[in-house]
């Protein structure tokens, strides 16, 4: 059963993740930064909680507004890149945040040995569970409290207002301009509410592992950021929440019986589901 | 006569018998880079298993013996998936887990288990990892239920060190070539060689860095012939290694010795680079210098792994786990597993020696091997036995 | 000062390599307007078939291994295009996009699962070729890759200025309905210029083995973002700024590493990244003017 709510915790994780990814998308702009903004998130609350001695919960609300403070540094110059270079400057911000964190050392001695962050060693022994007696039940509805939450924003967003402007901007900028939507504002306004899911996630993500270093952002996590909106869909939330359960729950432990071609079925099965259905699983809104 | 009717209510009896099997899983890198490693560890538990329950199995306590099952599921090297892993074992019926390859695995994983044995405060997982490869310093000390088989760097590069300086007097300095993003090469270094070195009278000049997937080492290199030193030190993985040593060979930068990382001492590096790693001196918990150490590595080949001290240290934890788990005297029955792996935990924790394929293992309060070794060099594209201290 | 330049013009050298692979990946990007995530591992892929030929031919000489190489990624080229840009409706650039990293995780998978993820040594031409002048040196074999990418370059700006291929391509880029209109057939063009980049993916990728001295996974992730910096850095579409772009980027992290150290080292490069981004977006070469 252990197992289950284990796998749980994952899948909610990463659907932060995900819905970090979706709502950016929605504007139109493939962010491949939100990695960098689930960085800043995890060494955040792990050194509040273990070096600062914080309770988990204020540690979450700083990182998740150091990740919006973060994202909408990156939202204003991404406003002047379109497309692929956009796409190339999310990666190589992410890139920049992930190399920021392997030279970060900051260590303070506590109880006798060093902890904190240490460079290329990462941050080890963010134990703010086990030491408070939290099962993997009581973790596994913490993290889904947060993922609740985010997708109730999302979904709120969607079908008010505020929503239909992001998915505007998404379809065509020129004529969401021309009915006076102010682009700048959207753009970065989604980029900030991106990164501050992605900070919560990414938060939630090292009380999980209690270990987190450099390579665990890298780029393949950037790519499976966005990836879970593209294969859901980008209709709703419930598509990232689908497209998190098929990759995580489905090709990556369901598949554990396949052995060795599990992993060779990964990258098939993504490339396969995307010839099927190019607008992902959920497909995308039509408007009348 | 009577002897035939022996045969049969024997025969008669071993199919009524109900069959109990021990199950035991390992898991490691079956992904990306490392696969040969998990291939390997894989093998030889299968092997030893084998091997086990042709000879009749694990006795339990009530008598009866029963056969090891093993399985082997792949954590891809990654931390999470490590973690998703051994929740995945600890909710079967496996009472003791083997792995994992990657120290960058490790060190989080044995972070979610329970610190200190029967602390009711503390949830985290109550779950016997005994670990084959991931050699990073200093990590059973996380937790009472995690323990390693693998070598003893500190140990292995003092005694190493000590006999290159008594072999070869008129060689006073070295110089190190530091993987710097990988935990286990950048540790062994800066913790391990370089003060073993010191302290057996070298004199280490310095050292270059590089990243575990660079391609170009005309920089490094370059120091490195600044330096000049007599024995250049290269904590690095395969890769890597193989690119600094062809670009050594491109600038003509000949050091008298060349000694290499643990973890590098197998087939990797021969595969990418024979010709380059010639003479490369590497102290290792394996080589096939005796009969038990032949047969191993012979019955492991059957199983499709090849035997290095990474996979012989599984097909040791096999043995170990079966000497431990008669001694503690396990049950074996679906409703025993907690019970059966807090058994195997104590077993594992009383552990002062242990027999290791080349020689006898110590083992120390915190969880730790160490383990006996040999130097081997790279001679003619295979390893061979270059000095055997035991 | 020696060593500055000594440091610049190994950078410079090993740049040559960027140069190599970033032609593809502007031409892919720039010239076709498509975002091909799988390219670097597509050619990465066809150096690994070309390991095949001294599979067949033990001794073989190592153009020969280049050869396959070349002839693989043309292939590996045609299944890329088949399996991520022949169904999916250009309407859907995201799953295109995803798509190609399918392909990335899928060939990075068969790789991994064909050699046991273990390094292999690949033959190289000249390599071991130093060129000496006192303390100073070059490497011989990077300067052969240096002469490729000129010679590709040229093969390449030939083909799409001078033939009939080159102005279905560009045309096709730039307006594929008019194009068809016109007669051109979209998914013969289409394949025969994913083939065409596909093969000299495979020579770059042989290159490169040839260069590092051993082939392995980890090199397709690395190499990707490169090609996409230098892509961005040259200008997307400008085959020659592709090639200045890779020597400058090659040089700069070199001699950056020399004065920040290795770990510190790419963090400049993303930083020379963002630098182009913000103050000259087209690149080195901007484009010539047109649609987006």
């Amino acid at each position: 059963m252990d197992f289950y709510f284990g796998l749980a915790q994952l899948i909610g994780v990463h659907t932060l993740l995900g819905l970090s990814a979706y709502i950016v998308l929605l504007t139109g702009q493939v962010t491949l930064a939100q990695a960098g903004f689930f960085a800043v998130g995890a060494y955040t609350a792990g050194m509040l909680t273990v070096l600062a001695g914080w309770h988990l919960v204020p540690a979450l609300g700083v990182s998740a507004m150091s990740g919006a403070a973060v994202a909408c540094a990156v939202g204003f110059p991404a406003l002047r890149v379109k497309g692929l270079m956009l796409v190339i400057a999310t990666l190589a911000f992410g890139e920049g945040v992930r190399l920021f964190f392997f030279n970060f050392d900051y260590q303070i001695a506590k109880g006798g040995i060093k902890v904190g962050p240490l460079g290329g060693e990462g941050f080890r022994q963010i134990r703010f569970f086990p030491e408070n007696g939290w099962e993997t039940w009581d973790v596994m509805l913490f993290i889904w409290v947060f993922v609740v939450a985010a997708m109730a924003l999302l979904w709120w967003f969607d079908r008010s207002r505020y929503g239909t402007v992001l998915r505007a901007v998404g379809e065509d900028e020129l004529a969401a301009q021309s009915v006076g939507i102010n682009l700048t504002a959207v753009k970065v306004s989604a980029m900030t509410v991106g990164g501050a899911i992605a900070g919560v996630g990414g938060g939630l993500y090292a009380h999980y592992t209690t270990h987190i270093e450099h390579a665990s952002f890298s780029i393949l996590l950037a790519t499976f950021a966005i990836a879970y909106p593209i294969v859901g869909g980008l209709r709703s939330v419930f598509g990232t929440l689908l497209a998190v359960i098929f990759v995580q729950g489905f090709l990556v432990e369901g598949l554990r019986f396949l052995g060795d071609w599990r992993n060779l079925l990964f990258g098939a099965l993504i490339v396969l589901a995307m010839n099927l259905r190019p607008s992902g699983i959920l497909g995308r809104r039509r408007h009348a | 006569m009577k002897k035939l009717a022996l045969a049969v209510s024997l025969a008669l009896a071993a199919g009524v018998a109900h069959a109990q099997t021990i199950k035991i899983t390992g898991f490691g890198a079956k992904s990306g880079v490392v696969r040969s490693f998990g291939i390997n560890s894989e093998a030889a538990m299968l092997a030893a298993a084998d091997v086990i329950n042709k000879g009749g199995g694990v006795k339990l306590a009530d008598g009866s013996k029963a056969k090891i099952e093993v399985e082997f599921l792949d954590d891809r090297c990654d931390a999470a998936e490590g973690i998703s892993v051994i929740r995945r074992i600890a909710g079967t019926n496996a009472v003791v887990a083997v792995g994992p390859t990657c120290s960058n695995v490790a060190e989080p994983l044995f972070g979610i288990l329970q610190k200190k044995v029967g602390d009711a405060g503390d949830s985290g997982l109550q779950m016997p990892v005994f670990t084959d490869v991931a050699i990073k310093v200093g990590l059973a000390k996380i937790s009472d239920w995690a323990f390693r088989n693998v070598p003893n760097e500190m140990t292995m590069y003092n005694s190493l060190f000590y006999w290159l300086h008594t072999q070869h007097p008129n060689l006073k300095t070295v110089y190190g070539g530091v993987e710097e993003d990988f935990a286990h090469s950048r540790a062994t270094w800066y913790v391990v060689m370089k003060p073993r070195a010191e302290a057996s009278g070298f004199d280490v000049v310095g050292n270059t860095k590089w990243l575990l997937a660079d391609t170009n080492f005309a920089t490094q290199v370059r120091e490195m012939k600044k330096a000049n030193a007599d024995i250049v030190a290269i904590s690095a993985h395969p890769f890597s290694t193989c690119g600094v040593l062809k670009e050594m060979q491109r600038q003509r930068v000949r050091p008298k010795l060349l000694v290499g990382l643990t973890s590098s001492s197998s087939l990797e590096t021969l595969q990418g680079c024979a010709k380059q790693a010639e003479g490369i001196i590497i102290p290792t918990s394996f080589a096939p210098i005796n009969k038990d150490a032949v047969a191993a590595a012979r019955t492991t080949a059957k199983f499709k792994g090849a035997a290095d001290l990474h996979s012989m240290a599984a097909w040791e934890n096999m043995f170990i786990l079966k000497r431990v788990m008669e001694a503690e005297g396990i049950s074996g029955k679906p409703g025993d597993v907690q019970s059966d792996r807090r058994k195997i935990r104590d077993g594992l924790a009383k552990l002062k020696t242990t027999k290791g394929l080349i020689g006898v293992t110590k083992r120390d309060a915190e969880g730790e091997a160490d383990k006996p070794y040999v130097f081997v060099h790279a001679n003619k594209g295979e390893w061979k036995v270059l000095y055997n201290p035991l | 000062m020696l060593d500055f330049f000594q440091t610049l013009s190994d950078g410079v050298l090993f740049g040559a390599t960027y140069a190599l692979i970033g032609i593809g990946f502007t031409l892919v990007f720039g010239v076709m307007h498509k975002i091909n995530m799988a390219y670097a591992a597509a050619s990465v892929g066809g150096a690994y078939a070309g390991l095949l030929v001294l599979k067949v031919l033990a001794g073989a000489p190592a153009w020969l291994v280049f050869l396959g190489a070349f002839v693989a990624g043309g292939l590996l080229g045609w299944m890329v295009y088949v399996t991520c840009f022949h169904f999916i409706p250009l309407s859907s650039p995201l799953a295109t996009l995803m798509s190609t990293v399918g392909m990335l995780l899928l060939i990075d998978e068969v790789i991994v699962h064909v050699t046991a993820g273990m390094p292999q040594g690949y033959p190289a031409m000249f390599g071991d070729v130093m060129l000496f002048m006192g303390d100073f040196s070059m490497r011989g074999d990077l300067l052969l890759v240096f002469g490729v990418s000129v010679l590709a370059m040229i093969a390449l700006l030939a083909l799409l200025y001078r033939s009939r291929l080159g102005l279905a391509t560009r045309a096709v880029a730039q307006q594929p309905v008019a194009a068809q209109l016109c007669g051109i057939r979209l998914v013969r063009v289409n394949a025969l210029t994913f083939v065409v980049t596909g093969l000299l993916g495979g020579l770059a990728g042989a290159l490169i083995g040839a260069s590092v001295g051993t082939l392995s996974p980890l090199l397709t992730v690395p190499l990707t973002v490169k090609g996409l910096i230098v892509t961005v850095i040259g200008g997307l579409g400008s085959i020659p700024g592709a090639i200045i772009a890779g020597l400058l980027v090659g040089g700069f992290e070199n001699v950056l590493q020399l004065y920040r150290g290795v770990t510190e080292r790419d963090l400049y490069v993303m930083l020379l990244l963002f630098a182009f981004l913000v103050f000259r977006p087209g690149g080195i070469f901007a484009a010539k003017g047109g649609r987006d």
